[in-house]
């Protein structure tokens, strides 16, 4: 426990003695900033010009139309952003020959990425914590949101953060430059992000793909060929696909459960990676 | 307090360390003598548990290298060929980093870092970017690094590399004040740092050990010499095949350019020095000088590497 905070605690260190974490924090700020603004703008001015109609004023949400856009936005701006936070994590420790000394001492390679992992995570929490104020500054006005729908937002916004950020140290885990980590990084997250926009047209069921797969040999066995389609299985993957529900202000453990799962593995494989140097 | 018995390993089909066995007891410093890519930084990786060894084992301080990895990073402190040092780091903080992985109690850690920057001679720079530091320096925080925890066998790969003079004798002098209550392993291909801190020396090439003694000793092979440097003030003529005969004698010859100079090689075990001053003085060849020709660590030291024997 002790070696993961050391180890956690230098990647923060690092993070806030360099300039990256600044730049990435107030990037961060004034593009969320701007957005919440526009659409607190965009609002208020509805709710000028429509608020004395009784039919408008029941469709004028603040959370809908002010809080939900935000997070859209922050899921957007991470996607951008976490690239650059996980890329150094261990891609730099293996150029600089700093991995020589984490692996030469008493700790283990699963403490060296849970310590990675909980050093980038601060980074996250810290970016996170200081948008809460936008919500905070609109809480007293008559347009007040709603606090639990806001906060299960947030839950939602930081659990799909956190998945990132694995993926990131996944990647960041199977090279030695930070370019290359950065944008295989990039690539995977937007991958994940896109790969329901075939759920509509994928039709074609998971069970006649295995079946062809295993040339006939699926259907002579009498599993079937029925069951979930292969769009059904690309919308459950979809990193984003799990998000609309918590912005939506609604907690589902299923969604919970999904972030964990894609954390979890990621940091698993990781370690695994870190291990496979004693094969070689 | 360090076993090793034969050892190899192999990367992608290449032997990088042949069957390696030695052991190095409590207290001693061991020179690591090798040129470039004789497998130096390969043996000392799998010693500290970076690497594993494709066969053999390896013990420190009595715990397997593979079976209990942690027990045996625990007593050792490791300077790798290139200091593990983060850039953007203040030379305090990293210490203090440094020896919380390592393992030091946590009250302890301000006196420990405090003592390696003391004895590192790192005072004047302990809040200063390790990336800002010059090359000398940067090593120092890599030794400092290495000593933080007081580990039982101290591990050091080529710990005076680009260093200048006056830094190599500090350098050395504080690897020797290590000795005796350490266990001291030092890589180099340079000699003239084994002659001045090791106690003992390994000589490995090509992934083998091509020798394995004491300075002293190795230095006396040196010794056992079989060639003579004779000069004459009056040679007369078919000296040469005159002292080609003696009994003991392998071959006498004219040196170049040494006016009166021979060189004579005596046969294996035998001594013919009597026998060549009694020829010389009865024939009045006026002896001036004659000297063994001793040979040098660092003739020694190519020697064994060639595969010859010294």
């Amino acid at each position: 426990m002790r070696n993961t905070l050391a180890i956690a605690w230098r990647e923060v260190r690092t993070y806030f003695t360099s300039p990256l974490a600044y730049v990435v924090i107030s990037v961060f700020l004034v593009l969320s900033g701007y957005i919440f603004w526009a659409s607190l703008v965009r609002f208020s001015e509805l709710c000028l010009r429509f608020g004395s109609n009784p039919y408008f004023s029941s469709q004028l949400n603040v959370n809908d139309m002010v809080v939900r856009p935000l997070f859209g936005t922050m899921g957007i701006i991470f996607l951008l952003m976490i690239p650059a936070v996980t890329m150094r994590l261990l891609a730099d420790e293996k150029r600089t020959g700093t991995a020589e000394l984490l692996f030469t001492c008493p700790v283990t390679s699963g403490q060296v990425v849970l310590g990675k992992y909980l050093g980038a995570s601060f980074l996250l929490l810290a970016m996170l914590a200081v948008t809460l104020s936008y919500p905070a500054l609109i809480m007293n006005s008559g347009a007040s949101p709603d606090a639990k729908a806001t906060l299960i937002g947030y839950l939602g916004v930081l659990l799909m953060g956190l998945a990132f950020l694995s993926i990131g140290l996944l990647i960041s885990a199977t090279t030695d430059n930070q370019v290359v980590a950065a944008v295989g990084t990039f690539g995977a997250l937007l991958m994940l992000w896109v790969i329901d926009w075939m759920s509509e047209s994928a039709t074609v069921t998971l069970a006649s793909v295995l079946n062809t797969l295993s040339a006939g040999l699926w259907e002579k066995v009498g599993w079937g060929l029925g069951g979930p389609t292969l769009g059904e299985l690309l919308s459950k993957i979809s990193i984003i696909e799990h998000s609309q529900g918590f912005r939506k202000g609604l907690f589902d453990t299923q969604h919970l459960v999904f972030y964990v799962s894609v954390i979890f593995t990621a940091l698993f494989v990781t370690q695994r990676i870190l291990e496979s140097r004693r094969w070689r | 307090m360090l076993e090793v018995a034969e050892i190899s390993k192999v990367y992608g089909g290449r032997t990088v360390v042949d069957r390696v066995s030695f052991s190095v007891s409590k207290g001693e410093i061991l020179g690591f003598l090798g040129p470039n890519g004789a497998g130096k930084t390969t043996t000392m990786r799998i010693l500290t548990g970076y690497v594993p060894p494709t066969a053999g084992m390896a013990k420190v301080a009595g715990f397997d290298v593979q079976d209990q990895p942690l027990e045996v990073k625990r007593r050792i402190g490791y300077l790798p060929e290139h200091p593990p040092l983060y850039r953007d780091m203040l030379v305090r903080p990293y210490l203090q980093f440094v020896a919380s992985i390592r393992g030091v109690p946590r009250k302890q850690v301000p006196s420990r870092v405090d003592r390696a920057i003391e004895r590192c001679g790192l005072t004047s720079v302990g809040g200063r970017l390790i990336g800002n530091l010059s090359k000398g320096f940067q090593q120092r925080v890599g030794l400092a690094q290495a000593i933080l925890h007081e580990p039982d066998v101290l591990i050091l790969d080529e710990p005076t590399v680009g260093l200048d003079p006056a830094q190599i004798r500090e350098i050395r002098h504080l690897i020797k004040s290590f000795g005796g209550e350490h266990t001291v392993i030092l890589s180099t291909h340079i000699l003239a740092e084994v002659t001045a801190t090791c106690t003992r020396v390994l000589i490995i090439n090509e992934g083998k050990i091509a020798a394995e003694d004491t300075l002293e000793r190795l230095a006396a092979r040196g010794e056992r010499t079989r060639r003579l440097a004779l000069r004459l003030a009056r040679p007369g003529d078919g000296a040469e095949a005159a002292l080609q005969a003696l009994p003991g004698i392998l071959r006498a010859q004219a040196e170049d350019g040494v006016p009166g100079g021979f060189l004579v090689e005596m046969q294996e075990g035998q001594d013919g020095r009597e026998a060549v001053a009694s020829l010389c003085v009865s024939r009045g060849w006026g002896l001036i000088e004659m000297r063994p020709i001793t040979l040098s660590l660092e003739e020694i030291f190519i020697r064994i590497i060639q595969g010859e024997a010294a």
